[in-house]
């Protein structure tokens, strides 16, 4: 049987006390191709079902939700069901399996975690604001998994007093910090009016990028092994111009990423989505 | 929607492109570039530390950028004979104010280019002319402007021992560098400095950093230490004698890093190679360096001191092809010493490895499982008592050697562990 789920954590945890004593069980997001006489069932939210799984799961590794958070952010194909093993197994053995390494669904699961820590991570080094008129920071990022509330923290911690928008282009969504309270808020597309002198300093941040590359020891690979080159098009220093300017469309990775355009930076930032928490 | 004003401070002094441009490009040749080791902590304003460090973005040289890397002057009195700033050459100079130091840092920062400041100078005017600006531009980038995100300082040997201390309470990190490996080489080829004006102020640092850490004192000191430099191959001394000043530095003046630069001519001068030395021979010195820093291996164990390090294989795998009496080990029982000595086994690897053998016996089908890298392990293992790799000696470095050249290029991508590790210049293995 296949079970549909809509990637949120409490219908995966009612999909799973549907399916756990299903051997054939597929657990998915995405569109998958029935095939003839396959079952198949679309399973929404249960809030006390959820509930009474998350208790259950608990108990067994008071971890593990946070396994679970990151594993439903993943842009993976296969997420839904890479997840459904890894937590069989817990529920299982009836104990944290984290480090059993050796075993399929748990080195599927830590791969994909792995994944999303490193974007998280990578991304906080490859954002890149432009400052508004109203002294705002803006940064359109499209990154391969739900990650850019992760980046929350990590830039109120560093910019308390600067208000800041991460808008995750791909799927139409923004992390924001007001200056006082953080929140998700869904975004479609932003007009925003860039401060008098950004474009000023985004010449003098490429002038840099230029002056400290040194010629002589070209290594690409490298650079794009460090920098994948779907990081590339937000970025005012313009790494493949750097390198001999490739077309546009080559700079995307996916599909997905090539989708979406990246904001026009005219106009202003309208009306302020309403607060969500997270 | 929202107002955030400038702070009335704010003077709007940007630098000039030109300015810039001159004043980065002779700065990039110091290599450091790591942000690591600091937690400075946001007080009100802008910036903090981020102790795993943060790559911003990387060069068509493959090198990461993390910090601002720039000149305050490039008007030297000094005459470094490998140094396109000295005094006897013909090129364009310029100054910047300690202002448009601390707008471009600041307005970089928070556009999320940068993690901090790397902050150095040629030796204008004098040696404590010099450390004064460098002394005075980051007591404003921290008071005035209320940064704290990292601040690398470079130290100007001769200046005075005051100035090295009010600067190390402001600054993140210090950097005295070496650059040549031996006191004759120094006197060749940087006349005006020698191995006492490096070492003294080290050595001064590490005492009052010391001093301050046992006296728990208020504030700040060196948080992320200091580092060293040395430029290889512009002068004779072999990877031998360069590996046991390293190791000495560590222990003598406590040193974070010691970071290696591969002689690159930009003037010429009949003293010097006109060439530039191999990037390789740089980048087997970062691998034998990380072997003396994280996995236990002594000097003694890696290079004689009048030899260079084999390029042809990394430190790591020489050394197991001189000790084969050791090899293979058995996954599943050895320690993690011996686990960390297997060429190809990284600390992620080993510590995978540790973690998974508590529940099972490891096959050879489990470490692929577990994406342990086995093309040059699997020459040096058992798992679960099975062999898979060469024994014989001679064909078992012609393997790893060829092993290396396909590897060529994408070099440390293979051995990329840590996302922190992401440094060009680690040369973890
Ligand atoms: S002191 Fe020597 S190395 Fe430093 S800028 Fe002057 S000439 Fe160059």
């Amino acid at each position: 049987m296949i079970y549909f789920f809509d990637g949120s954590k409490a219908a995966f945890l009612t999909a799973f006390l549907l399916a756990y004593r299903d051997e054939d069980a597929l657990l998915t997001t995405g569109s998958h191709q029935l095939t003839l006489g396959q079952k198949s069932v679309f399973v929404r939210a249960d809030a006390q079902k959820a509930a009474r799984c998350e208790q259950r799961l608990l108990q067994f590794d008071e971890h593990c939700m946070r396994d679970l958070d990151l594993l439903l952010r993943s842009g993976e194909e296969m997420r839904g069901q890479t997840a459904f093993l890894y937590f069989r197994m817990i529920a299982a053995r009836k104990r944290p399996v984290r480090g059993e390494l050796a075993e399929n669904a748990v080195a599927d699961a830590s791969e994909c975690i792995r994944r999303v820590k490193l974007e998280a991570h990578r991304l906080k080094g490859f954002v890149r604001f432009m400052e508004c008129a109203s002294g705002a920071l803006y940064a359109p990022l499209s990154p391969d998994n739900d990650v850019c509330d992760l980046l929350l923290p990590h830039f109120c911690a560093r910019l308390p007093h600067i208000p800041f928008v991460l808008h995750d282009v791909r799927r139409a969504k923004a992390a924001v910090w007001d200056g006082a309270h953080s929140f998700l808020a869904p975004l479609g597309e932003a007009e925003i009016v860039l401060a008098a002198d950004e474009t000023a300093w985004q010449s003098l941040w490429r002038q840099y990028y230029a002056s400290v590359n040194i010629p002589s020891r070209e290594r690409i690979r490298q650079m794009k092994g460090y920098m994948p080159v779907r990081y590339w098009k937000f970025m005012p220093e313009d790494p493949s111009a750097a390198i001999g300017d490739l077309p546009f469309a080559a700079r995307n990775a996916s599909d997905a990423a090539a989708q979406d355009g990246a904001p026009h930076p005219r106009g202003s930032l309208q009306s302020p989505p309403a607060p969500r928490r997270p | 929607m929202f107002d955030f004003v400038r702070p009335p401070w704010y003077t709007e002094s940007m630098i000039a492109q030109e300015t810039l441009r001159i004043l980065t490009e002779s700065a990039k040749y110091d290599v450091s570039c790591s942000s690591s080791g600091s937690g400075r902590r946001n007080e009100g304003g802008i910036g903090n530390g981020m102790p795993d460090g943060c790559c911003h973005s990387f060069t068509p040289d493959g090198r990461c950028v993390s910090l601002l890397k720039i000149l305050m002057s490039n008007d030297c009195v000094f005459d470094c004979k490998y140094c396109m700033s000295r005094r006897s050459v013909d090129v364009p100079r310029a100054s910047a104010t300690p202002e448009e130091i601390c707008e471009l840092t600041v307005d970089f920062y928070k556009r999320n280019y940068i993690e901090g400041l790397f902050l150095s100078s040629a030796v204008h005017i004098s040696p404590d002319h010099t450390m004064e600006q460098l002394v005075r531009t980051v007591k404003l980038l921290r008071t005035r402007y209320c940064f704290h995100g990292y601040v690398h300082l470079k130290g100007i040997p001769k200046a005075d021992p005051l100035l090295v201390s009010e600067a190390a309470r402001y600054a993140d990190r210090m950097s005295y560098n070496m650059e040549l490996p031996s006191e004759k080489s120094l006197k060749l080829l940087a006349p005006q400095k020698d191995k006492e004006s490096l070492l003294l102020p080290m050595r001064q640092l590490r005492r009052e950093r010391d001093v301050f850490r046992a006296e728990k004192r208020k504030g700040a000191f060196l948080p992320a230490g200091q580092t060293t430099q040395m430029i290889v191959g512009a002068s004779p001394e072999h990877d031998g004698q360069i590996l046991r000043l390293t190791e000495s530095l560590y222990r003598v003046t406590g040193l974070k890093r010691v970071y290696y630069s591969s002689y690159t001519p930009v003037v010429e001068d009949a003293l010097l190679p006109a060439v530039q030395s191999a990037a390789l021979r740089e980048h087997r010195l970062y691998q034998a360096d990380w072997l003396l820093r994280f996995y236990g291996f002594d000097v003694e164990e890696l290079v004689p001191e009048e030899e260079d390090l084999p390029l042809d294989v990394d430190p790591k795998c020489a050394w197991a092809l001189r000790n084969l009496h050791l090899f293979p080990v058995e996954v599943n029982r050895a320690p993690l010493e011996m686990l960390l000595r297997v060429p190809g086994i990284g600390g992620r690897s080993a510590q995978k490895i540790l973690s998974a053998r508590r529940y099972t016996a490891l096959t050879f089908e489990h470490l692929k499982k577990m994406r342990v890298v086995l093309k040059r392990a699997r020459h040096f293992i058992t798992a679960n008592g099975k062999f898979y790799g060469e024994k014989n000696t001679l064909a078992v470095r012609g393997l790893l050697a060829a092993g290396e050249r396909e590897d060529a290029g994408a070099r440390q991508l293979s051995l990329f562990d840590t996302p922190a590790a992401l440094s060009a210049h680690t040369g973890e293995l």
